[in-house]
């Protein structure tokens, strides 16, 4: 069910129910709204009721306005419309410091949560939920090329029943990374030549630590002297944890990390208010990245009036915001308290941004090879073609929910069950030796107590429960043709039988009724037709083999006798 | 589209980036990336792929077979294009694919042939033939187009050029053979991009061998060539499949060749004369050559390229490799004239 995200982009929500557990994914928020419409709508989950209440587990990345404690602590949190974070402390998950690229945590005695390494930004991860044999792999955003300081995502060959894709990007082709490092270097240093000033909004994570990496290199290399700011506050927070969590980055970077901390820059330092107002060229990262509030709003209500300038847009823009308005080429922005600011730098868009594309899609797909794969995110009418793409290629089903639509999926669970002994050896010692290749069909009682299941002989299983057994008896009519008297008849086919089933026991018994085994044959005359003679037939649901045996036996006739 | 012999080939439409759009660069270029406007999977090679003028149609040829695919790029709801028919072309199988070329005069025409003596006009829509020209020899055809609504430009893949024109059927007129080769070549045509004006064309039709070999003949004077040259590529002898000749719509003179390496080559024609001499490029991409993931061992090859219809110096070429590039390209300082 798609609460928000599903062919819409932003408020990402996405609730699973899986085998019986309900686990809410992602909480985000639109940008672009103040009011109601910026959370997802959870009346399509409950329309009454607490939420929380319903919800087994909630998982969290990277909340975007709100420092999370940790990158790693990539909790269980829930997210209340009042706009608060409120612990979730019954189902808090804690990470272990990850030395692996993935951990693995324990909501409860059947919810299983991993964690998978996704690239694009320390901390953001994919998922695997897992209850029983049922899984399913979530993932947001994911970054299937590496970076400077981070490898690219991976996932292991989980073959979830379900995978949970972003797909916002799935149209774009990415232009290449080179291409576009080096234009956005080149404009920077355009700008810092005639003596401007450049404004970099950035996110808190991700790219502003890639970019600044890029620049410190460049500035290295071009021997470049403009000072180069980093906003403080979140940034540096980020670097923070970056530097604490270099086991997760590249493994390039984690060897020069030994030499040199790699996020320690020479030439990148902490940014003061005061310095905007610095004469000469200096490039600024500030946050946040769709100059909608904060620092990089200040310093571009500062800097946009000059034409010298330049402020490059690293990443998507939610419209509403300064940076969608200024990117959609407006140039009059109205600030609050109806003031005018008239923007006069240079506007640049450099799409950093790291989503994996459609490549990345496919790929992910081949790596976790899932059953089934849910596209959300992306806009609906443009998915159909990657839908299609992905059944075919993969020979899977692919889905794209609407808000408030509920997909499901059925899944193909295995579910062990323990055999008994006794069972066990009875039904190998009939029929050939076991074979391991081969299957092998066995009967037996299913008995689903206690949560477990068992295969049991029917004895045992009555003996368990208590039961007694109720017999089954067939009856089956079968018409002879024979003009003799009706015990001369029953001799005949006694005779038969008994040339025929020379292994069983086959009696002759004084009431006139003849038994094989525990079937019983009787002989009636035919109330019309003195010429036919008619035996019933009948045994016991346990003889049915040997009953239907005799049946069609005897229904064949018996052998001419002798004149 | 793809051209690989597996089912799995796709036709993406792409919508280029913004800045690729308008004819002036302005200052925000606000995205670079393509975005994949629909899509279709095609069961057979797409070797060739025309739009067809004034309908939301593709016509789509490739082998086995000379026959062509009909495509109907999506409607509102659907990125999907979708196969709509088959137009067979008569006696097709065992026959190499069709070369085509579109247009949108009278009806949505296109015209299709693998033989000189098998070349046909189809309504598209009616999927009826209007024309089939009148047989001069089987010689496979490497390039066929409109020059206008009446006039058909066919070449062989010896070099032989035709004129034949629609109203009179039985009519083709021949120009110069080219130059005998000492060992066996492969010819391709270049003409004027689109055919929308009614007047004769002023432009010479390109032809280039698969030896590097360009000859420009005028079509109001067939009987000589206008010039010839020799262009400056590696080795003969490297397939002839993907030979590619193109005049810029937009630069007098300059038309871009590429087919035998990894690279596009933009020559400036207005000095040549019929000596034959060798040509000095004035341009040369080499883009696609680097842009493969580090230690490929197989250097792409261009398999075509294209001008910009507005960009004078804007080029799109796509190579083997599945690259695609946008690029500009500058006269190098002290040649400019």
């Amino acid at each position: 069910m798609c609460a928000g995200a599903g062919q819409d982009v932003g408020r990402s929500c996405i609730l699973v129910s899986i085998a019986g557990k309900n686990v809410m994914l992602d909480c985000g928020m639109h940008m672009g709204y103040n009011d109601d419409r910026r959370f997802p709508d959870f009346s399509y989950i409950t329309q009454n009721g607490r939420l929380t209440d319903f919800l087994d587990c909630v998982i969290i990345r990277w909340v975007r306005p709100f420092p999370c404690p940790s990158p790693f602590c990539l909790g269980c949190f829930l997210c209340h419309p009042k706009n608060s974070i409120t612990p979730f402390l019954r189902f808090q998950l804690h990470f272990p410091y990850p030395t692996e690229f993935f951990a693995v945590g324990q909501v409860d005695e059947e919810l299983e949560i991993k964690a998978y390494y996704a690239g694009h930004v320390l901390g953001a991860a994919m998922f695997q939920i897992k209850v029983g044999c049922e899984s399913v792999v979530y993932t947001g955003d994911y970054n299937m090329t590496p970076d400077r300081h981070l490898g690219a995502a991976w996932i292991d060959k989980c073959r979830p029943d379900l995978l949970i894709t972003e797909s916002t990007y799935a149209t774009t082709i990415r232009d290449s990374k080179r291409c576009r490092e080096r234009d956005f270097l080149k404009k920077v240093h355009e700008t810092v030549e005639r003596g401007g000033k450049v404004l970099i909004p950035v996110f808190a994570l991700g790219r502003a630590q890639e970019l600044c990496i890029l620049l410190e290199t460049f500035w290295e290399r071009m021997n470049l002297k403009a000072p180069i700011y980093f906003s403080t506050g979140l940034t540096e927070k980020a670097n923070h944890y970056y530097k604490l969590f270099i086991t997760w980055t590249n493994q390039k970077i984690r060897k020069t990390f030994v030499q040199r901390n790699m996020f320690e820059f020479k030439h990148i330092k902490a940014f003061d208010r005061a310095f905007a107002d610095n004469p000469g060229p200096m490039v600024v990262f500030a946050t946040p990245g769709m100059l909608h509030a904060g620092q990089s709003l200040q310093i571009f209500r500062k800097w946009a009036g000059n034409e010298k300038n330049m402020v490059i847009m690293p990443g998507y823009c939610v419209q509403g915001t300064v940076g969608h308005k200024i990117l959609s080429g407006q140039r009059k922005l109205e600030m609050e308290g109806r003031q005018i600011l008239e923007v006069k730098m240079q506007v640049e868009y450099m799409s950093f941004s790291a989503h994996a594309d459609a490549k990345g899609i496919m790929q992910l797909i081949r790596q976790a090879e899932p059953r089934n794969v849910l596209l959300v995110h992306g806009e609906a009418k443009k998915m159909e073609f990657l839908k299609q793409k992905i059944e075919q290629e993969f020979h899977v089903s692919c889905f794209m929910p609407a808000n408030g639509e509920t997909t499901s999926i059925l899944t193909n669970p295995c579910i062990p069950v323990d055999i008994s002994l006794g069972l066990l050896k009875r039904e190998t010692a009939i029929g050939p030796l076991p074979d391991a290749k081969r299957p092998k069909l066995m009967h037996g009682t299913l008995l689903m107590k206690d949560n477990s299941f068992r295969l049991v002989s029917p004895e045992q299983a009555l003996k368990e429960l208590g039961l007694a057994e109720h017999q089954l008896r067939f009856t089956c009519r079968v018409h002879i043709q024979d003009p003799r008297k009706e015990h001369e008849t029953v001799l005949r086919v006694y005779n038969h039988l008994k040339g025929i089933l020379k292994d069983y026991s086959v009696q002759h018994l004084p009431d006139g009724s003849i038994t094989v085994e525990s079937i019983l044959i009787q002989a009636t005359a035919h109330s019309e037709d003195q010429g036919t003679k008619v035996l019933l037939v009948s045994w016991t649901y346990q003889d049915e083999e040997l009953g239907s045996y005799l049946t069609s036996l005897l229904k064949k006739g018996l052998p001419q006798s002798p004149p | 589209a793809g051209y690989g012999q597996s089912d799995g080939n796709e036709i993406l439409q792409l919508i280029p980036p913004p800045t690729l759009l308008t004819k002036e660069t302005q200052g925000l270029c606000p995205e670079r990336d393509f975005k994949v406007e629909c899509g279709g999977f095609s069961e057979r090679p797409v070797y060739s792929l025309k739009y067809v003028p004034d309908t939301s149609l593709l016509v789509t040829s490739g082998p086995p077979n000379s026959s062509l695919q009909v495509w109907q790029v999506s409607a509102e709801d659907s990125d999907v294009i979708k196969s709509v028919s088959t137009l067979a072309t008569e006696n097709c199988t065992g026959q190499s694919w069709a070369k085509i070329d579109t247009i949108s005069a009278r009806a949505p025409w296109v015209l299709h042939g693998s033989r000189l003596d098998r070349v046909q006009i189809t309504e598209v829509e009616s999927r009826k033939s209007v024309y089939t020209a009148a047989s001069r020899g089987s010689e496979e055809l490497s390039g066929l187009a409109f020059l206008d609504c009446n006039t058909l430009l066919l070449c062989c893949a010896t070099g032989r050029l035709c004129l034949a024109d629609v109203r009179q059927p039985q009519s083709l007129v021949e120009a110069t053979p080219v130059p005998p080769a000492p060992c066996s070549e492969h010819w391709c045509l270049g003409s004027r991009h689109g055919a929308q004006t009614s007047e004769p064309s002023s432009q010479p039709v390109a032809r280039l061998s698969s030896r590097g070999l360009l000859t420009l003949t005028d079509l109001r004077k067939t009987s000589e060539f206008l010039a010839l040259a020799k262009a400056r590529v590696p080795s003969p002898g490297s397939g002839a499949e993907f030979l590619c000749v193109s005049w810029a719509p937009a630069l007098e003179g300059c038309l871009a060749i590429s087919g035998f390496d990894g690279t596009v080559h933009v020559y400036d024609t207005q000095s040549w004369d019929s000596s034959g001499r060798e040509a000095e490029p004035i341009f040369v991409h080499k883009g696609h050559a680097f842009g493969g993931a580090a230690g490929s061992e197989e250097l792409p090859l261009v398999t075509v390229h294209t001008w910009h219809l507005q960009k004078p110096r804007t080029l799109l070429s796509a190579a083997n490799d599945g690259s695609l590039h946008v690029w500009d390209w500058v006269q190098p300082c002290g040649k400019c004239g």
